[in-house]
């Protein structure tokens, strides 16, 4: 199923969410942006628990947002897992299919198949609450799939768990994910989850998306300078476009000339301009151009690689360096970095 | 295509309405009953009070009575002294339970989880108990002027607090001060120890630490606990009817008792009970007020270590703890005791050896008034349980899931028999119903109706608290599953608030078993219940008698607290 929200918009006295983008049949689109920005509102919107102030919700053209929450047919993992306390295993995850009317026999096959895709065969007769947070979250995500949803939406799933666990049961969910090819909407405000996990990111500002694409356009191509600072590390310098040599556009700033590709046609000779580049573009040795000399301030040893902060006549920038080098606090150095690596903005209105 | 187009919307936007619709539609339906009930069975007996309180002989509207009252220096005195035997009877609660607070908020002691439990006894235990267990304890002829008699070797009883304001104070003072503890401790508990650490460390220490920094974080607590206590002493009923020994410490709720029970007096009755409800809706507001202040006051943990008490009673303010725990418990089990114990006796007066089980054979060799009396308080228990259980969870339920417009007044005006005495309660149904074609009073239904009355705002409190801690995510993900609001409640809400809803069970019984108030205005011979008869076993001063019928009462009273304590019903 593929799901359409559109125009749909709801206001509040000090907040106004407006949305309108597909999750396209079978894909997880990860929703992801810092907190408050609508995150868990947009998924309170599609599952039926507020309504829309205007706009519609369709699930493969069919209109949804008319349907009380309860004949959606859209499972939800929720963040506090939000199991139900006097059902032990087996019933929660029985809970959606009993409610939908399913015979005991197809809904008892069904949990057990569930259990068994969840990794938690033989759990049924436990108690929830005698359940490590990991088994609760699979627990919470088996239940949800349980009735076959046409739409699954999870809301910041793993967040109460940590690090370790957090890692293995996402390549789970994903992996479950892929199995039941169920169309999904993954609700969260860790960058990595959400480029690991997502077929597809949008990220939300303010109550409405920045920008929807896949993983490495949105990483390496970022719409605008919100979307590439939230995610991941950036060095960014305000400049003026100087002069365009063909696809190249040549920006004047305080550490330089720097040249870059994309996108200069949108560009005028003399627009203020703020060219933005990964630390981990960044390379040391004078051949290639876009060379910036300076002096290393900080240094951060990583085990597989290391940040150097270098500063350039009062302008800081971190360079992601694979290799071992032999920088000292204090010594000169010069980089370079791909003009085909940097990308250009419109410098923020302040 | 638009036009085609337009009545597809126009059907969306209308099944969007009935949505929406069925949304309101629920909680009226599901409101229908309770409110009918009450409409018939509080709001028109208390408007009747009203009425006949504010109309003249011809029915004309009047403040003639009311102004009557409160220009008849008797009835002045009376109302003062209602107020002023309440003040002091808080003052007395709250200084008694202080200590008592502090000891279970700060430490960890073996049968701590006992004592928490009992103080919820003042919220089952009945009145008529508390009366009983003081004459026979405190009384001229009791345990403790025996004692002391036999001590010193007098011949008068050297302590006559019987019949005094000073009984009525005590007696007072012992049933609430347990509500303090209770009250103030559960807010006090959740005060974390470092400001006053930090406040120690910047040098206060002693009662200055305490009138600084303690105090004004528990006083949410304290107010809101003298609140409660007041409005208890305000509608207190049994205990000055009979410890307040006639006319001479006389109450609203009495003299309403008195001007429609003996001088039949309906209409002064009303007027009187008009005033009363008046002062008693007022502290009623001031308690929900603070209420709410102390519920949002303080939102920590629990959870810190606290010292030992047996420590701490070996240090040097540790012997006035001592004391206090010896005299509480003195205080609190004796009168208890003496019922028990004294019914087991042969004969009346002390000194007797012989131990005798003539009264409970008398009970419950069947026939007699006595065991009626049992089976007739069982029975309006029972059926009180059965009304107040769905009344209050429905109420509660409503209460706390929807919010329309009007909803908190409606809320307010569910909670309304709280402030309202059972006595006017009793007045209610006698001048509502005396020229009515369906005769109610002097039924059983009658008598159950009031109780219910009296006792579904407790299932209510126990159940909405239930309701509302309930996290809101679990209905969602049960509807995401598929569940309808019928299904919701039926296979989720239900099962969650189950433990709530015995608690809720248990003290509609305990309140129907012990009620004495409404009875009395409301019984014939035939609807004679335990407390009544202990009532009217007193009043003939067969104390014997009495005692086995109140250990009796004691003992339905007692499984209904086991029940809510297992169960974990929360009130006050």
């Amino acid at each position: 199923m593929s799901l359409r929200i559109q125009t749909v918009e709801k206001i509040y006295p000090d907040f106004r969410l407006q949305l309108n983008f597909e999750v396209r049949q079978g894909e997880l689109l990860a929703l992801l942006g810092p907190s408050g920005c609508g995150k868990t509102t947009t998924l309170r919107l599609i599952a039926g628990f507020i309504d829309p102030d205007s706009g519609s919700l369709h699930m493969d053209g069919r209109r949804i947002d008319t349907l009380p929450a309860h004949r959606r047919g859209i499972g939800i993992v929720f963040q506090d897992y939000a199991l139900f306390p006097h059902l032990n295993v087996g019933d929660n995850i029985a809970f959606g299919t009993c409610m939908q009317g399913w015979s005991r026999r197809d809904s008892k096959q069904r949990t057990e198949e569930l259990l068994r895709l969840v990794s938690l065969k033989g759990y049924g007769k436990r108690k929830v609450t005698r359940l490590s947070g990991g088994e609760q979250q699979r627990v919470a995500l088996a239940r949800a799939l349980a009735p076959r949803p046409h739409l699954l939406l999870l809301d910041e799933p793993l967040s109460a768990l940590d690090a370790k666990l957090r890692k293995s049961l996402r390549k789970e969910i994903l992996r479950v994910q892929r199995e039941l090819s169920v169309t999904t909407l993954y609700v969260t405000h860790d960058q990595e989850e959400a480029l690991v996990l997502g077929d597809r990111i949008a990220v939300m500002r303010d109550g409405h998306i920045e920008q929807i694409d896949t993983p490495e356009r949105i990483y390496n191509r970022p719409r605008n300078l919100f979307v590439g600072t939230f995610l991941g590390q950036a060095n960014i310098i305000q400049g003026r476009l100087a002069e365009r040599e063909g696809e190249l556009a040549v920006v004047k700033t305080s550490v330089g000339l720097l040249k870059a590709t994309w996108p200069a046609e949108e560009f005028d000779v003399g627009d203020e301009i703020v060219v933005f580049f990964r630390p981990e573009h960044c390379s040391l040795g004078r051949d290639r151009a876009n060379r910036i000399r300076g002096r290393v301030i900080r240094k951060e040893y990583l085990g597989s690689h290391a940040l150097v902060e270098v500063e350039v006549g009062g302008e800081p920038f971190t360079l992601d360096l694979s290799e071992e080098q032999s920088l000292s606090v204090g010594s000169d150095v010069e980089f370079s970095v791909d003009p085909g690596r940097c990308c250009l903005f419109p410098a923020a209105r302040s | 295509m638009g036009k085609t187009g337009q009545p597809i919307e126009a059907a969306w936007a209308g099944s969007r309405r009935a949505a929406k619709g069925s949304a309101v539609i629920l909680p009226v339906l599901l409101l229908a009953a309770p409110v009918f009930f009450l409409l018939l069975f509080f709001y028109f007996p208390l408007g009747s009070v009203l009425v006949g309180g504010l109309t003249d002989q011809s029915g004309r509207f009047s403040l003639g009575i009311v102004a009557a009252l409160l220009g008849n220096p008797y009835y002045l005195k009376i109302i003062g002294f209602t107020v002023w035997q309440a003040i002091l009877s808080t003052l007395l609660s709250v200084l008694m339970g202080l200590p008592g607070a502090y000891l279970l908020a700060r430490y960890d002691f073996r049968g701590k989880r006992l004592i928490q439990a009992l103080t919820t006894v003042p919220f089952v235990l009945p009145s008529i108990i508390v009366v009983l267990g003081f004459v026979r304890f405190f009384g001229n002829n009791g345990v403790l002027n025996r004692f002391l008699a036999a001590l010193f070797g007098l011949k008068e009883p050297p302590l006559k607090v019987l019949y005094s304001l000073q009984a009525i104070l005590l007696a007072h003072a012992f049933y609430n001060f347990p509500i303090v503890v209770r009250i103030v401790s559960s807010l006090w508990r959740r005060i974390h120890p470092s400001t006053e650490e930090a406040a120690r460390s910047l040098g206060a220490h002693g009662f200055r630490l305490f009138w600084r920094v303690t105090l004004p974080r528990i006083l949410p607590g304290i107010l809101s606990a003298a609140a409660l206590v007041f409005i208890f002493c305000l509608l207190s009923f049994a205990v000055v009817l009979v410890l307040g020994g006639g006319p001479r410490y006389s109450t609203l709720e009495v003299e309403v008792y008195r001007l429609a029970k003996v001088s039949l007096d309906l209409k002064t009755g009303s007027a009187l009970s008009l005033v009363g409800a008046v002062i008693s809706l007022v502290f009623l507001y001031i308690y929900i007020k603070l209420q709410q202040r102390s519920s949002f006051a303080e939102q920590m943990a629990e959870d810190y270590e606290r010292p030992r008490l047996g420590a701490m009673l070996r240090s040097a303010q540790g012997v006035f703890y001592l004391l206090y725990l010896l005299l509480m418990a003195v205080v609190v089990l004796a009168p208890m005791i003496t019922v028990v114990a004294y019914s087991f006796q042969a004969r009346s007066g002390w000194g007797q050896q012989e131990v005798s089980v003539e009264w409970y054979r008398r009970i419950f060799s069947g026939g007699g008034p006595y065991l009626r009396a049992v089976l007739n308080s069982l029975f309006f228990a029972v059926m009180t349980t059965l009304l107040s259980l769905p009344l209050g969870t429905v109420l509660a339920y409503v209460g706390s899931r929807s919010r329309f417009a009007g909803s908190q007044l409606l809320e307010a005006l569910m909670m309304l028999p709280i402030g309202i005495s059972s006595i006017i309660l009793g007045l209610g149904y006698l001048k509502a119903y005396q020229n009515f074609p369906w005769k109610i009073v002097g039924s059983w239904y009658a008598i159950v109706f009031a109780h219910t009355v009296i006792a579904y705002p407790f299932v209510i409190r126990v159940a909405s608290a239930t309701f509302r801690k309930m996290k809101s995510s679990l209905p969602e993900a049960a509807r995401s599953l598929g569940a309808g609001p019928w299904q919701l409640f039926w296979y989720l809400e239900l099962p969650l608030a189950r433990s709530a809803l015995v608690a809720g069970a248990a003290f509609a019984f305990g309140i129907s078993v012990g009620e004495i108030n409404a009875t009395l205005m409301l019984y014939n011979e035939k609807l004679v219940t335990i407390p009544v008869m202990v009532y009217r076993l007193i009043g003939s001063y067969n104390f014997i008698g009495a005692c086995a019928m109140g250990s009796v009462l004691m003992l339905f009273c007692f499984f209904a607290f086991l029940i809510i304590d297992r169960a974990g019903g929360e009130v006050g």
